[in-house]
């Protein structure tokens, strides 16, 4: 071999090593097999909660648990349901004494994905936090649970299946006995494994896209998708991505990205304010830029995840772009354009043919696997 | 990279003794080159959470939310006048074969939907020697800019600064929330249109012939890379600086063109192109480019 080659040969080898090496601390997750296309990037992870099919296993049972509620009435699944992405079909959502929350239920497809967690907290970035929220807020009072876990410990100890559950998930707490093993470290980290679990990159737009099956999608829906990624709507602008949305962090990405935006759905002073209960991130930001703030959901199987928006106030696609989106945003079409709106939203002129292809798109992202997947389904 | 370096020369020294002619790379003739980036508004150092008055032909008050660009093909002009290739080093986050993404924002305030890290230097190596000049292009070199960027590596992973495989990615991205006409309650346009709350400028290739807006293309008509010059520079001493005020000094941030992109997005038939491009030395329709304002050297 001549020099130079060799030198080229030695260089590579080692760049290799060095690509292993980073890859070697990626946290948890080169062990567990996720369910991912080859050309997916994996999830992050945090580094206290790797995942395992036992996490995830156990975190199935306990998102399925009416007994995880003060009147035994309602569990995670009770407001995001499988068949409806893990959202539940409803506006906004009762908690166990009939208080309705503020906004609609979060699809939880692809969740691993989100840096940030909910509509209007972008504090708000692991799932691990994020469950404590309806299992223990009351304001509302969803599950109901505040002051109440050591019931919920007490449960798992006397159950038939839980211990087991708990001793292969957890077996480091296992052997530190019963109150770390029952705790809300190991709760709310087996429920963060199953969410995290829930993948989707199986519709017929990624068959069309990245399975090269030119005949997945229909013509309708291609001609949709060049509406949706093109300069008139611009919706890719903040759908974009993955999973069609500006809030992503993965494996190969260095930083997450966020997204907040003002959409213009409400302007009920004239100059951009939403109403009280919804006032968007501004609530926990405090910056007057941050009225109307919401996050951009993801649109993975948008056509069965109504009503829309952050709370459930547009109840199908079509009234999302002709009423919404083509005037710049609900409020201009009443008349009262919301000056605060993302710079974005210009409005648009479209015809009947161009709503049903954007429509026809928009369904091309449902994944009918994901949605019946008996892994993600009621173990009980 | 510094061991890399070390072993490299110590094989080198190894091979000589045993190699008899031999064309050697100059692996062990190289010198680090950090060349230093500073972003601006009409002068005034660019901060997200701060606000410029006097933008523009109705003298908005602007306050920007992001400015991110990529720069390409960064070569250094030696005593010859000859450009020797910067080589990069490859960090696995800015910066990817010949390209580097330089980041001006932080994530705070406005800048919200940014990323807290930034980027102000472009670092690499050149082979020892004196160099008294800069060139480089403000974009992605073609074969990289319709790429998947669900599978490419940083700097390309970022979804915010990409459009979509047809386009390409975003060479330049800047947004501002602009004074606007915010006592305008009517709606806007049918076309879209009307008073603006901000005002964006994104550069990228356009009309680029592809099956679809998600397949690559195998040509684009405009690909609206800049190449900038700079005869005089000595990375030891001065700092290239990308100023947005004199790019949107004849544009009117305050409206945007009805039918069209808020802002410019380097798209045809967009009046607010017509003052933007050129002034980013680029062509646009029928008007000629012009020199550009954007870079300069301080």
């Amino acid at each position: 071999m001549s020099l130079l080659a060799s030198l080229m040969w030695l260089a590579s080898g080692l760049s290799v090593a060095a690509e292993d090496a980073a890859k070697t601390q990626l946290e948890g997750s080169k062990t567990y097999a996720w369910d991912l296309p080859e050309w997916a990037p994996r999830p992050t992870v945090p580094t206290s909660n790797p995942m395992s099919k036992e996490k995830v296993e156990l975190g199935r049972h306990l998102f399925y648990d009416k007994r995880l509620s003060a009147d035994g009435s309602m569990a995670c699944a009770s407001c995001h349901l499988q068949g409806s992405a893990f959202t539940d079909g409803r506006p906004v959502s009762p908690g166990v004494t009939g208080e309705k929350g503020g906004r609609s239920a979060m699809a939880l497809v692809n969740v691993a994905y989100l840096p940030v967690l909910t509509w209007m907290n972008p504090l708000l970035d692991t799932l691990e936090v994020q469950a404590l929220i309806p299992l223990f807020g009351e304001h509302p009072v969803e599950m109901g649970m505040a002051g109440r876990e050591q019931d919920i410990f007490d449960m798992f100890q006397a159950d038939a299946r839980y211990p087991d559950l708990f001793e292969r998930a957890f077996p480091k707490e296992a052997s530190q006995g019963p109150e770390a093993l029952y705790s809300l470290s190991t709760l709310t980290k087996a429920l963060a494994s199953f969410e995290r679990a829930l993948l989707s990159f199986d519709s017929p737009y990624d068959r069309y896209k990245y399975g090269n099956q030119y005949d997945a999608m229909s013509e309708s829906a291609k001609r949709g998708e060049a509406l949706f990624f093109g300069e008139k709507m611009e919706c890719y602008h903040c759908h974009g991505g993955l999973n069609l949305t500006d809030n992503l962090k993965h494996e190969r990405l260095p930083f997450p990205e966020l997204g907040f935006h003002n959409t213009g759905l409400y302007n009920i002073d004239g100059k951009g304010a939403y109403p009280p209960k919804n006032p968007g991130i501004i609530e926990i930001t405090g910056h007057a830029g941050d009225k109307g703030k919401f996050r951009t959901p993801g649109l993975r199987n948008i056509a069965v995840t109504a009503p829309y928006m952050h709370d459930g106030s547009i109840a199908t696609l079509e009234q999302v772009i002709r009423s919404h989106y083509a005037h710049a945003g609900r409020a201009g079409g009443k008349g009262a354009t919301n000056p605060m709106r993302s710079e974005l939203l210009v409005g648009f002129e479209l015809n009947e043919q161009e709503v049903m292809d954007l429509v026809a798109f928009l369904n091309a992202l449902t994944d009918e696997r994901f949605l019946n997947n008996p892994e993600f389904s009621n173990p009980w | 990279m510094k061991s890399f370096n070390a072993f490299i020369k110590a094989f080198h020294h190894a091979a000589w003794v045993s190699a008899t002619v031999v064309a050697m790379p100059a692996f062990a003739q190289t010198q680090d080159v950090t060349i230093r980036f500073a972003a601006q508004v009409n002068g005034q150092p660019f901060e997200c959470g701060k606000s410029y008055p006097d933008i523009g032909t109705t003298r908005s008050v602007m306050t920007p939310s992001d400015f991110r660009m990529y720069v390409s093909e960064v070569h250094l002009i030696n005593r010859q006048g000859q450009a020797v290739k910067v080589e990069l080093e490859q960090d696995k986050v800015w910066q990817l074969e010949n390209i580097a993404l330089l980041d001006f924002e932080n994530a705070q305030g406005p800048c919200r939907n940014g990323t807290p890290a930034m980027n102000q230097t472009v670092r690499g190596r050149v082979p020892a020697g004196q160099y008294q000049g800069l060139r480089f292009t403000l974009g992605v070199p073609f074969a990289r800019n319709h790429g998947d960027p669900t599978v490419a590596p940083a700097p390309l992973s970022s979804t915010a600064m990409f459009w979509n495989w047809q386009g390409g990615y975003k060479f330049l991205k800047f947004d501002a929330a602009t004074s606007g006409q915010q006592s305008v309650m009517s709606p806007p346009a049918a076309h879209g249109g009307g008073s603006a709350s901000g005002f964006s400028v994104h550069l990228g290739s356009t009309s680029c012939a592809s099956a679809s807006k998600t397949t690559a293309p195998t040509a684009c008509q405009q690909p609206n890379r800049v190449v900038v010059d700079f005869p005089a520079f000595d990375v030891n001493k001065h700092v290239v600086v990308a100023d947005i005020g004199p790019v949107l000094a004849k544009a009117n941030v305050d409206i945007n063109t009805p039918g069209t992109s808020p802002g410019c997005m380097s798209f045809l038939g967009d009046a607010d192109c017509v003052a933007i491009m050129p002034a980013l030395g680029l062509p646009y329709m029928d008007h000629q480019a012009g020199k550009q304002q954007f870079f300069s050297v301080k």
